[in-house]
């Protein structure tokens, strides 16, 4: 399986951590896509760039949480969401933290492995780490070493073998 | 019913899950703290509740993810909840200690934690300056805890002791009341 990303939203809908691995493949359709963008009036997929990328997906993941939630009462959640292409997985803890990651469409659930990080890695060190901030105002984030070769290694030993 | 079981829940979270320390450090650490803020405060004790409330909203904040990563309470539904998981969960599994909930206010919105016994506050007497014993709140602490961690489940409180054995009294009652639940915040429009 492939991991191709992983976002974590605080509770004030700010990106405080992201992380990409392998590029998302983009649509590729039969015809090769031109230049100009607007080929058989389709507009090609531009890149985006990581800040883009994330609002997109906390967007996603805000609607998606509220629509759940009005269907299938309070308590209902979203577990993961696939398309053609890709596969999102979603876990939020009690405290309005999200964990998002980005996978291939072959993946299992990743609802214990999204758990895993923030119990093991998150908790132990970004809220743990005294002088972390607890808040991430203005998407400065997680800048934390230990808890970025955490996530690598447990990335890479869990799910990418 | 749903208090037996957070009961239940504590005790093996409290024997299985949770890192001890010896007791006698938590109170002599605590105490010397509280000892020094006094003094950084010429014993001015209102600024002294106030520093240590400060000090347990930040610890609060903290506090409350480690809750939910060793415990793995789900979102409570109600009030009545929120102060079972407090009394049988949460401060069992960080301080080995249940307070009591009682005195609901009729409208369901406020509740008192009564403590029967008190880690912080072992061997500890007020200084007999005539003042510490109507101003200190020596375990003031608590209440900005609690303000901190229920603020990042979304609900805003306002706590504070009411009666304090080292006072004199006979018990040791804080008094929590919901001021509302915070709405999710959303993303700030980019336009």
């Amino acid at each position: 399986m492939v991991v191709y990303s992983f976002y974590i939203f605080d509770r004030h809908a700010e990106c405080i951590y992201k992380k990409k691995w392998a590029p998302r493949p983009t649509s590729t359709g039969s015809k090769t896509q031109q230049a100009n963008g607007l080929a058989d009036g389709a507009p090609q997929p531009k890149a985006l760039s990581a800040e883009d990328d994330a609002k997109l997906v906390f967007g996603t993941i805000f609607s998606l949480r509220n629509m759940v939630r009005k269907l299938g009462g309070e308590d209902d959640r979203f577990i993961s969401y696939r398309t053609g292409q890709y596969k999102l997985h979603y876990y939020e803890t009690p405290t309005s933290l999200k964990f998002v990651m980005v996978t291939d469409t072959k993946t299992n659930n990743l609802r214990i492995v999204l758990h895993q990080i923030y119990v093991s890695l998150y908790v132990e060190f970004v809220v743990k780490n005294p002088l972390s901030p607890i808040e991430h105002p203005g998407g400065i984030g997680v800048n934390c070493e230990m808890f970025e070769l955490g996530v690598e290694q447990f990335v890479n030993a869990s799910l990418m073998s | 019913m749903a208090s037996n079981k957070a009961a239940r829940d504590g005790e093996k979270i409290w024997k299985t899950n949770v890192d001890k320390v010896n007791a006698e450090l938590v109170t002599l650490t605590y105490g010397t703290m509280v000892a020094q803020l006094c003094s950084d405060f010429n014993h001015k004790y209102g600024e002294v509740n106030q520093q240590l409330d400060k000090m347990g909203y930040n610890i609060g904040m903290r506090l409350i993810e480690d809750f939910f990563a060793k415990s793995g309470v789900q979102r409570c539904g109600n009030l009545r909840e929120t102060a079972e998981t407090i009394s049988k969960i949460g401060f069992k599994m960080f301080l080995n200690i249940t307070p009591t909930v009682s005195n609901w206010s009729a409208d369901n919105k406020s509740f008192s934690l009564i403590f029967d016994e008190n880690p912080l506050a072992d061997c500890v007497e007020l200084p007999n300056d005539g003042r510490a014993q109507d101003e200190l709140w020596f375990s003031n602490i608590f209440c900005g805890i609690l303000r901190g961690a229920l603020e990042m489940v979304q609900m805003q409180v306002e706590a504070h002791y009411v009666a304090d054995v080292l006072r004199g009294d006979e018990t040791t009652e804080m008094r929590i009341t919901l001021l509302r639940y915070m709405e999710d915040e959303m993303p700030p429009d980019d336009e």
